[in-house]
């Protein structure tokens, strides 16, 4: 049985040493705030930048027949695009869009430059993607355009092409024989981003399938959905769409690079988190250590009359304990709170990264605080400051009434 | 030579060796102590500075263990107890006043009684009845509420002694408990504790260069070099006169004492030189 005194005088002494218990605390309280807030900003980047990379082009989830996404070809098209709409619909999807896909080689007077040439609905798309909002001279494409073309700004001008400009696409059908029509470019995108800007045609879905010769041909159906719904909704439809033979792939597969790039950059908030850990466990290990040292003689005094040894080694885990306690709740104060701020606010790096984003980043950044890293982080830093107190504890409960009892 | 009487004694030590070590130089501190003490009584142990008073008192504390020997206290061996027995041998035998007051900083008189009491497993409100209870006893029951810090010399001693008896312990030891008092404040101190002896019974074992404190003795044992070199028989009682020794209280006990010793005195000093045995008036 554990004498309630002993809790007593542990937090007598905290508030003795008021300072010092402060100062402990108040180092927790940074350290676990300042991890925080960089983890909800980390998180809001990644957000932002799955966001941005979703919305650029590719979507949250694609339906291809199987092994298009491997070779793209025509051949390859999707047998029953009306069933599986009605089946991603049934599962609750709201954002879907039909697109037809090919290789062409655009051409105009000077030059000529391999394109990937997409089909789109133009009333669906911007539901998708938001590459309406990226065209940066002209306009995105009309529902009754005909052979109507977007750009990339890099293709744009080495094509030497302006707006208005007709622009010669030659491809192959499913057969494998030459085909080509004539364009009129209605639009550039300049995004920042190289994969938009270059290589890339867009055109009405209709357009492409009357110059392909392939009426309601559909190689892709790209959905959008919350980000994490999307693992989730792509078990739902490979079950539901077992009998088609198609691949279900959300954007992690398809784009693996940019999955793993997010596992790295938590990784390093993790060596970062190691490393204030590290910086908190030697700061409060330094100072119980130091209050050790400074109370020798009070231990000495402690046991000689009547107080036990583990009672003493509890005395300084429940110290250690509530410097941690209190420095922790102080953090998550502190940390949600600057995140809360923030996260109205959002933060603006355009004076790092220009107005332009970059690499899928915009400038203005909102954190947010994801509960499984708060959690991590808290229980990481709660256990540190537990842990830095047990050393000086232990050591505590080893002296020896009178050696002890001689320090000065 | 005294026989001890094992019967009456409370505390019996015999053939105690203790040595320190000093790199691998051993040095002797305690050298074949034999001693005993009986219930009630007002020991003072003295001897010159090194002579292994505090080590002697520290291994009857059970504060420290010796290296051969026997130790017996209220009828317990001492040197075959382990840590946690020694822990709490004290806590329920044994009263400590240290020359250094040796109070807990952090917390206020009242809390450093009540904190001894809490660790015998009294309640809170029943410790803290008894802490303002033995602060009263002391003279110091109107600063109770004071930290060490705050108190005087003197008046931090008088809380020491009341918590060194707020456990109800068999044994009161008290290393040098006056020296670092002034003269006045250290008398006053003595008689405290001789005021208590006499009204609780309590055993006294008191280390002391002072001769103040060697004079309320009621069984002085003298240290040198480790070894018990003399020792006091106990002082008859005798009526006691008036006395203005004690200028706080009236303290029967000290008076009885004083007047044993001036009487002594003048025996002997009538007997150097041979003259007639004047009478007390
Ligand atoms: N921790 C120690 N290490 C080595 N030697 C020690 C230690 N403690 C005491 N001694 C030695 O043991 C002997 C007895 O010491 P002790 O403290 O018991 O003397 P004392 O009679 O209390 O002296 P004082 O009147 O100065 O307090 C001394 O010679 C001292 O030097
Ligand atoms: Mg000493």
């Amino acid at each position: 049985m554990i004498k309630p005194v002993i809790y007593a005088v542990a937090l007598r002494n905290l508030l003795g040493h008021l300072r010092r218990t402060m100062l402990t605390v108040g180092a927790i309280a940074v350290g676990l705030s300042a991890l925080i807030f960089l983890w909800s900003f980390n998180d809001g980047l990644h957000r932002n930048m799955l966001q941005n990379f979703q919305d650029a082009i590719i979507g949250s989830i694609q339906i291809h027949h199987e092994g298009f996404f491997e070779r793209p070809e025509l051949s390859r098209h999707l047998r029953n695009p009306d069933k599986i709409i009605t089946t991603v619909e049934q599962a609750g999807v709201k954002r879907w869009s039909r697109r037809l896909e090919a290789f062409a080689l655009a051409a105009s007077d000077e030059t000529t430059e391999g394109v990937m040439l997409i089909g789109m609905e133009a009333d669906r798309e911007p539901g998708i993607t938001d590459l309406e909002k990226r065209i940066s001279i002209g306009r995105f494409l009309r529902e009754d355009d005909e052979y109507a073309c977007i750009l990339g700004a890099t293709t744009a001008r080495n094509l030497k092409l302006d707006l208005g400009d007709p622009v010669i696409m030659i491809g192959y059908d499913r057969f494998g024989a030459l085909v080509a029509e004539e364009f009129t470019l209605v639009g550039i995108i300049t995004s920042g981003e190289m994969g938009l800007d270059r290589g890339m045609a867009l055109t009405n879905i209709k357009s492409l399938q009357e110059m392909l010769d392939m009426p309601g041909g559909v190689t892709d159906i790209v959905l959008r959905a919350p980000e994490d719904g999307i693992q989730q909704l792509t078990d739902e439809l490979i079950f539901a769409l077992s009998d088609e033979n198609v691949e279900v792939m959300p954007w992690s597969t398809m784009f693996p690079v940019m999955n793993e790039w997010i596992i790295l950059h938590d990784g390093f908030l993790y060596l970062f988190l190691v490393v204030v850990l590290f910086i908190v466990l030697a700061g409060e290990l330094n100072t119980m250590l130091l209050s050790m040292l400074e109370r020798t003689r009070e231990f000495g005094i402690f046991m000689a009359i009547g107080t036990e040894r583990y009672e003493i080694g509890l005395m300084l885990v429940f110290e250690a304990l509530f410097i941690g306690l209190a420095g922790t709740l102080l953090g998550i104060i502190f940390g949600t709170g600057i995140v809360l701020v923030t996260h109205s606010t959002g933060i603006d790096l355009s004076i790092l990264l220009g107005s332009t984003s970059r690499f899928y980043v915009d400038s203005l950044i909102y954190p947010h605080l994801n509960l499984d890293h708060l959690g991590t982080t808290v229980g990481a830093i709660l256990i540190a400051s537990i842990v830095a107190g047990l050393y000086p504890a232990w050591k505590a409960s080893r002296l020896q009434p009178v050696e002890a009892m001689r320090n000065v | 030579m005294i026989q001890p009487d094992n019967s009456s004694a409370i505390i019996t030590v015999k053939k105690l060796h203790k040595c320190y070590w000093v790199g691998s130089m051993p040095f002797p501190a305690l050298n074949g102590v034999n001693l005993s003490i009986d219930r009630g009584e007002f020991a003072v142990l003295a001897g010159r500075s090194g002579s292994g008073k505090s080590t002697l008192l520290n291994v009857i504390g059970a504060l420290e263990s010796a290296d051969n020997g026997e130790v017996i206290v209220n009828g317990e061996n001492i040197l075959g107890m382990n840590h946690t027995e020694r822990t709490l041998f004290r806590l329920h035998n044994i009263g400590f006043v240290f020359q250094s007051y040796n109070l807990i900083r952090v917390l206020s008189a009242r809390e450093n009684i009540a904190y001894v009491c809490q660790l015998q497993g009294m309640e809170k409100k029943e410790s803290e009845g008894n802490a303002d209870h033995w602060l009263n006893e002391v003279d110091m029951g109107h600063l109770g509420y004071r930290r060490p810090d705050q108190l005087s010399g003197g008046q931090q001693q008088r809380v020491a002694v009341a918590r060194a008896l707020a456990t109800n312990p068999k044994i009161v030891l008290a290393d040098e408990p006056t020296a670092n008092l002034d003269t006045k404040t250290g008398q006053k101190l003595m008689c405290l504790l001789q005021q208590l002896n006499d009204k609780f019974g309590t055993t006294f074992l008191i280390s002391s260069h002072d001769p103040d404190v060697k004079n309320a003795a009621s069984r002085l044992i003298k240290l040198a070099d480790g070894q018990v070199v003399r020792k006091w028989e106990k002082i008859p009682p005798t009526t006691p006169p008036l006395s203005k020794a004690c200028p706080i209280k009236n303290l029967p006990f000290t008076q009885r004492v004083r007047q044993f010793l001036r009487d002594k005195r003048k025996r002997s000093s009538q007997k150097d030189k041979k003259g007639p045995t004047p009478r007390r008036s």
